[in-house]
């Protein structure tokens, strides 16, 4: 199988020849960035270095995937809102202190949203490699969904404590900022992308498992009936709570964080949906070396994980040792 | 990040075969690259003690790790323009908070004995604070309230110099290695400002 083929069937939960190693959110490090003279923020908002930048996963690191769209900002920077840029070794971030909107009716979803630079770079980078990885690699996009737009474009702490007091207002806003979800995610497939991430953030830490059912498990069906591609739901933190929902939306994968043991997680949702992820990233593939990324690797691929990747972006200061000990693990692992 | 050299990534890789080496690498591409990392490389053998190993390697003599000393070592070296003057720093330094100068001594059994000379205040608790900086900065065990020595037994005169200027000032050199660590780790949106 190519790797493409190999993520597709997983993602599809056909049979593999091999289980894929996945990156669904962004495997880029500064050393990948100066190996390919590609640094951020540039590579977040020039096309080409976005590409270069992004296809190192595949051919330094070794993954089946590749995912352009390292940040979590592309789409709320479109919408209006203010970005930090930052430097090279650290990550952009919406400033969310300083929101741009108060209630659903003030929504916008500008006419250029698509055109906007950095959601047209996210297009443009995916028709890259599309055409120079398109026949063998997956290529993974991103389009946020509407909880996380929520905290981007509302403030973190206005629009929780909306959910809390006015959840009629709640459900308004997260109706209104779904569409931006819908049409980044279409244009992506339009543009080549072969699965969507789509990161959600109701978080272990904030959020309960029965606030995912009530403001977002709905949602969620809806965005796999209107975007026509395998859809890979990112949620961080603690959340075998919402496991069972998220199964039943219909989505092609979890992408689950290392807070969720391997076992435990398989258990709750069966074949429903495939699982990717869980490899830690602060104490792990940051902090420790490729013996200990090779055991989390172990322990996934026989827990019978769907796809093997690390738990979200990775830091950035991240040794490609240890990235490329994912890889190394699941492919030796395939072949004893 | 190496601000002397086009914001260009700088790591330090240990490799263990027999004893523990360690390699200065970059991943950049840039032109001058090579030059600016054998810069480095000179800066820690003589800050750190550090001798040269097999290619491009560096080594500590005893042949015991101190993974956090060289991670010290490193960092300091970076600090350092391409073609400064390289000198091990002296065994003794201004502590800056008492007024007072602390001195390190060796003995021949690699006991670092801290002391202190001068006008300042605090002499004997500062004393003790510069020698658990030194513990902590060096992974240094405590002989006593004062003294110091490496778990190798050996003595690393240039290395003790440079974690001296550190040393009275631990906690902010903690607090600050900790802010650099976390620089680059993506939070969650709910987790950002």
């Amino acid at each position: 199988m190519t790797s493409k083929e190999r993520v597709l069937a997983a993602l599809e939960g056909k049979p593999v020849d091999r289980t894929p190693t996945c990156n669904p959110t962004s495997v880029a490090t500064v050393e990948l960035m100066d190996l390919v003279d590609a640094p951020f923020p540039n590579a977040n908002r020039e096309p080409e270095l976005m590409a270069r930048l992004a296809a190192t996963g595949h051919t330094e690191l070794g993954f089946d995937t590749i995912m352009p769209v390292f940040s979590i900002i592309q789409e709320s920077s479109a919408l209006g809102c203010k970005i930090q840029w930052e430097q090279k070794d650290n990550w952009p971030t919406v400033r969310m202190a300083e929101p741009i909107w108060e209630t659903a009716e003030d929504i916008v979803i500008p006419d250029d949203f698509l055109t906007h630079q950095d959601t047209h770079c996210v297009l443009e980078a995916i028709r890259i490699l599309k055409r120079e990885y398109g026949d063998d690699v997956a290529i993974i996009g991103k389009t946020m969904g509407p909880w996380s737009m929520g905290y981007h474009c509302f403030g973190v702490e206005p629009f929780l404590l909306l959910s809390l007091d006015d959840p009629d207002a709640t459900k308004r806003i997260l109706d209104g900022l779904k569409e931006a979800t819908v049409d980044f995610g279409v244009a992506q497939i339009e543009a080549g992308a072969d699965a969507l991430t789509l990161p959600d953030h109701a978080t272990g830490d904030l959020v309960s498992g029965e606030y995912y059912a009530r403001y977002l498990q709905d949602l969620h069906v809806e965005f796999v009936e209107r975007i026509p591609i395998p859809l890979i739901l990112h949620i961080c933190g603690r959340t075998v709570d919402r496991m069972d929902y998220i199964a039943q939306t219909g989505m092609a994968a979890f992408h689950y964080d290392s807070k969720n043991k391997p076992g435990e997680s398989m258990e709750i949702v069966k074949d429903r949906i495939a699982l990717v992820g869980n490899i830690n990233n602060p104490e792990t593939l940051f902090s420790k070396g490729p013996e200990e990324v090779s055991a989390e690797v172990t322990d996934n691929l026989t827990s019978g994980v769907n796809l093997i990747g690390p738990e979200c972006a990775v830091p950035l200061q991240t040794a490609v040792e240890n990235l490329k000990a994912i890889p190394e693990t699941v492919e030796s692992w395939s072949n004893n | 990040m190496d601000r002397h050299f086009e914001e260009i990534s700088v790591a330090l890789y240990c490799e263990v075969d027999h004893d523990p080496v360690y390699r200065v690498h970059s991943y950049s591409q840039k032109v001058g690259t090579a030059e600016r990392l054998s810069f480095i490389r000179d800066a820690m053998a003589v800050l750190g003690d550090l001798e040269g190993s097999g290619d491009a390697q560096l080594r500590f003599s005893c042949g015991h790790p101190h993974e956090v000393a060289v991670k010290r070592v490193f960092l300091e070296a970076c600090k350092l323009e391409t073609g400064a003057d390289l000198t091990a720093r002296p065994s003794e330094t201004l502590d800056k908070k008492s007024g007072l100068t602390m001195i390190v001594q060796p003995d021949d059994d690699g006991i670092y004995k801290v002391a202190a000379t001068g006008d300042g205040k605090n002499a004997d608790r500062r004393m003790k604070v510069v020698a658990g900086g030194l513990a902590k900065l060096g992974e240094m065990e405590a002989v006593d309230d004062t003294s110091v020595r490496f778990p190798c037994g050996a003595r690393h005169d240039a290395l003790v110099g440079l974690l001296l200027v550190r040393a009275p000032n631990v906690r902010a050199i903690l607090r600050e290695d900790e802010a650099q660590a976390s620089r680059g780790v993506l939070a969650a949106p709910s987790q950002q400002n």
